[in-house]
C-alpha cells in the first residue's frame, strides 16, 4: 500500500473516489466533456481495474488501451484506437455482452433524497428560471444498469441537493420504492465534501464518510434535505502518494480534469492554457499509457 | 451512370431547403457538423425550421441566433467545456423558440422507425422520468407478446432535409465517414431530401476501397457541394479537429458583430482567411508528418 498524500486538491480526490469504484469487468462509459470522470478511469485501468474497458460516448467506441487525456485529441484517439464500434441505436444499452458491466458517472444539476437527479431545466419546464443543455441518454439508461448509477459533483450545496427536483430526468429509487427496469439504482454520490451512499431499506442518501477537514455541520448546512447521519462518523480514505502521481504525472498532466471543478475567470484561465499547451504538441495522438 | 448531383452550397440550399422544414443535423456536439451549411442557411435567412439533431453545440446556437428556427428537437445543447450555449439558453428562457424535449433513444429510434415506416419503436427505458408528462406523444404500454414487460413508445421522425457533412463523398452522393457516424446514416436513410458538404470528392470506385465504404447511401442524396473544411470550427475527422480558438471567440462575442465578421461573406475562400488561414489550418490539421494516417 502505497502511503496517504498530504497534498492533493479536490478535483483529485473525487476522481480517486470515482476510480475506486470501477470493478475489473466494468465498461466505463465515458461522456462528453467529462473529464475528471476519464482522468477518474484511466487512474481505475492503471491501478485497480486493469481489464476494464473504456466506452466511449465520442464515437460510440470500444477501447482496451489507455491514453493520457486530452481536450483536442480525444476524437482521435476514440476513432484511432477502437476495435469495435456501435451503430447508433447502440448507445441504448452500452453492454456488450451479459459477462461485463457497466460504469457510468452522472453529473446532475439537481439531485434529492432518493436520487432522483434533473439535468433539464431550473424551474418549471414551461418556463424555466435556467435551461440546462438537457439530459442526453441520463433518462434512458439510468434505470436499468445492474451495478446501478454513480453521481458526482464538484458543487455540494442546497442548489443541488433539494428536496424535490424540477424534473426527473435520471430515476433514482423514485419515493423510496424500489429500482425499477432490473436496475440496481443510485449507488453513492461523491462530492467535494463528502462520499454518500443510500440506506438499504429507506433508499435515502447517507453519509458514508466525511472528506478530511470538512466538518459534519458543513454537510447538513449543505444540503437540502436531511441526510441520514450514522451514529460513528468515518472519515473519506485521501488519495494516496501514487494515485496523485499516476494523475499528475501520467494520465493527466495538463489538468483537463480541474475544468470540471473551477468556475469563472479561473476556469477561462486554465481552458486558454491546456489549448495553448495542446496546440504547441508535435505528435497529436494522445500518449498510450502502460499499465 | 448515375445522375451527378455536385452543386455548390448557395444553389444546393435555396433549391432544397424551404422555411418551416424539419432539417436533420448530423455529427455530434463539437464533432462534424455542418457548420458551412448553417451559416448558408443563415446568409438566406431561412425561417421557422425545426433543427432535429442528437447533441447539439455551435450549429443550434448560430442557427437559433439567427433567427431561422422555431423549434429545437435535441437531447443535448451546450457548447462542451466551454459552456452553455448562450443564444439557445436566452431563447429558451424567452420561450422564443419550442422545444421537444428529447433523448438519445428518443432520436435513434424515431428517426428508426422513420425509415422502417412504422409509427413508434419500443424502449426499456424513460420510464419513471418525467419525460411523459412533458411529451404527450411518447406512452407506456406492456409488452403484447405476453412478457409482461413494461415499455414505452417513442414517436417516428420524419426528416425533410438532412444536412451533413463528412471527409469524402462521391459526385452521386454515396458518402464516407472516417471516424464515428453516429446518427448521420440513420438521418441519410430517412430524410427526404439529404445535402451533404465533403472535404474530398472522390471517384464512384474510390469510394469502394475507402474504409467502411458508403455510409451514407446515394438515394436520398440531392446534392453534393465540395467544402473544404466545411465543419470548421467543429471537427472533421481524419482531417481536423475542433478550432478550439475560434469556439473561445464564439463564447465572448455578440452574435451580431459575429455574423457581420464570419458569416456575411462572400466566399468561403474570404471566411477561411478571417477565421486565422494558414495558421489556423495548421492547429487544427490532424494530418501532420508525425502521424501516419
Amino acid at each position: 500500500m502505497s502511503e496517504e498524500s498530504k497534498d492533493y486538491s479536490i478535483d483529485e480526490m473525487m476522481a480517486v473516489l470515482m476510480a475506486r469504484e470501477v470493478r475489473n469487468d466494468d465498461v466505463m462509459i465515458v461522456g462528453v466533456a467529462t473529464p475528471m470522470v476519464w482522468s477518474a478511469f484511466t487512474l481505475a485501468k492503471l491501478t485497480n481495474a486493469p481489464n476494464a474497458i473504456y466506452h466511449y460516448i465520442m464515437g460510440n467506441t470500444f477501447v482496451f488501451e489507455p491514453c493520457q487525456v486530452s481536450l483536442l485529441y480525444l476524437e482521435m484517439n476514440t476513432t484511432r484506437a477502437y476495435r469495435f464500434q456501435n451503430s447508433g441505436e447502440c448507445t441504448l444499452e452500452s453492454l456488450p455482452s451479459d459477462n461485463l458491466t457497466t460504469i457510468e458517472f452522472f453529473r446532475p444539476a439537481q439531485i434529492d433524497q432518493y436520487g432522483n437527479t434533473n439535468n433539464i431545466c431550473i424551474g418549471d419546464w414551461y418556463k424555466p428560471k435556467i435551461r440546462l443543455p438537457g439530459c442526453a441518454g441520463i433518462a434512458d439508461f439510468s434505470m436499468f444498469y445492474s451495478r446501478g448509477t454513480f453521481l458526482y459533483t464538484p458543487r455540494h450545496d442546497t442548489r443541488r441537493f433539494v428536496p424535490k427536483v424540477d424534473f426527473i430526468s435520471g430515476v433514482g429509487f423514485q419515493n423510496g420504492n424500489n429500482p425499477l427496469c432490473g436496475g440496481a439504482g443510485p449507488q453513492s454520490v461523491i462530492t467535494n465534501l463528502a462520499y454518500l451512499d443510500f440506506e438499504e431499506r429507506s433508499k435515502t442518501m447517507r453519509l458514508a464518510s466525511l472528506h478530511p477537514d470538512i466538518d459534519i455541520e458543513t454537510i447538513i448546512k449543505s444540503t437540502g434535505f436531511d441526510l441520514i447521519i450514522p451514529n460513528k462518523i468515518k472519515n473519506t480514505k485521501p488519495p494516496t502518494k501514487k494515485e496523485i502521481k499516476l494523475l499528475r504525472e501520467k494520465i493527466d498532466p495538463l489538468n483537463i480534469r480541474k475544468l470540471e471543478v473551477l468556475t469563472g475567470k479561473e476556469r477561462e484561465e486554465l481552458l486558454s492554457i491546456i489549448i495553448e499547451k495542446e496546440l504547441a504538441m508535435t505528435n497529436k495522438i494522445p500518449l498510450l499509457l502502460n499499465s | 451512370m448515375p445522375q451527378t448531383k455536385l452543386m455548390d452550397l448557395e444553389e444546393a440550399i435555396s433549391t432544397y431547403i424551404d422555411d418551416g422544414d424539419l432539417i436533420g443535423i448530423g455529427g455530434l456536439s463539437f464533432w462534424r457538423k455542418p457548420i458551412a451549411t448553417c451559416r448558408e442557411i443563415i446568409r438566406q435567412k431561412k425561417k421557422e425550421l425545426s433543427i432535429c439533431t442528437f447533441v447539439g453545440g455551435l450549429d443550434v446556437d448560430m442557427l437559433i441566433a439567427a433567427g431561422c428556427v422555431s423549434e429545437i428537437r435535441s437531447s443535448f445543447v451546450g457548447m462542451e467545456v466551454f459552456g452553455m450555449a448562450p443564444n439557445y439558453r436566452k431563447a429558451v428562457q424567452e420561450a422564443s423558440i419550442k422545444i421537444i424535449e428529447e433523448t438519445e433513444a428518443s432520436i435513434a429510434l424515431g428517426l428508426k422507425a422513420s425509415y422502417l415506416k412504422v409509427p413508434f419503436m419500443p424502449l426499456k427505458g424513460i420510464i419513471g422520468t418525467d419525460f411523459p408528462k412533458i411529451r404527450k406523444d411518447i406512452k407506456e404500454f406492456e409488452d403484447p407478446l405476453g412478457s409482461g414487460i413494461k415499455l414505452m413508445a417513442l414517436p417516428k421522425i420524419d426528416l425533410d432535409v438532412a444536412i451533413l457533412h463528412v471527409p469524402y463523398a462521391d459526385e452521386y452522393g454515396n458518402g464516407n465517414v472516417a471516424g464515428a457516424v453516429w446518427l448521420d446514416d440513420d438521418m441519410a436513410k430517412t430524410a427526404k431530401k439529404t445535402i451533404i458538404t465533403c472535404e474530398k470528392i472522390v471517384e464512384l470506385n474510390d469510394m469502394i476501397n475507402l474504409p467502411g465504404k458508403a455510409q451514407l447511401p446515394m438515394q436520398t442524396t440531392k446534392a453534393v457541394v465540395k467544402v473544404p473544411f466545411g465543419a470548421h470550427p467543429t471537427s472533421c475527422y481524419d482531417k481536423y479537429t475542433f478550432d478550439a480558438l475560434h469556439i473561445q471567440k464564439y463564447m465572448k462575442i455578440d452574435f451580431k458583430d459575429y455574423k457581420k465578421k464570419y458569416i456575411n461573406l462572400d466566399s468561403h475562400t474570404q471566411y477561411l482567411e478571417e477565421v486565422g488561414g494558414s495558421q489556423m489550418i495548421s492547429n487544427i490539421n490532424l494530418q501532420t508528418k508525425n502521424t501516419s494516417n
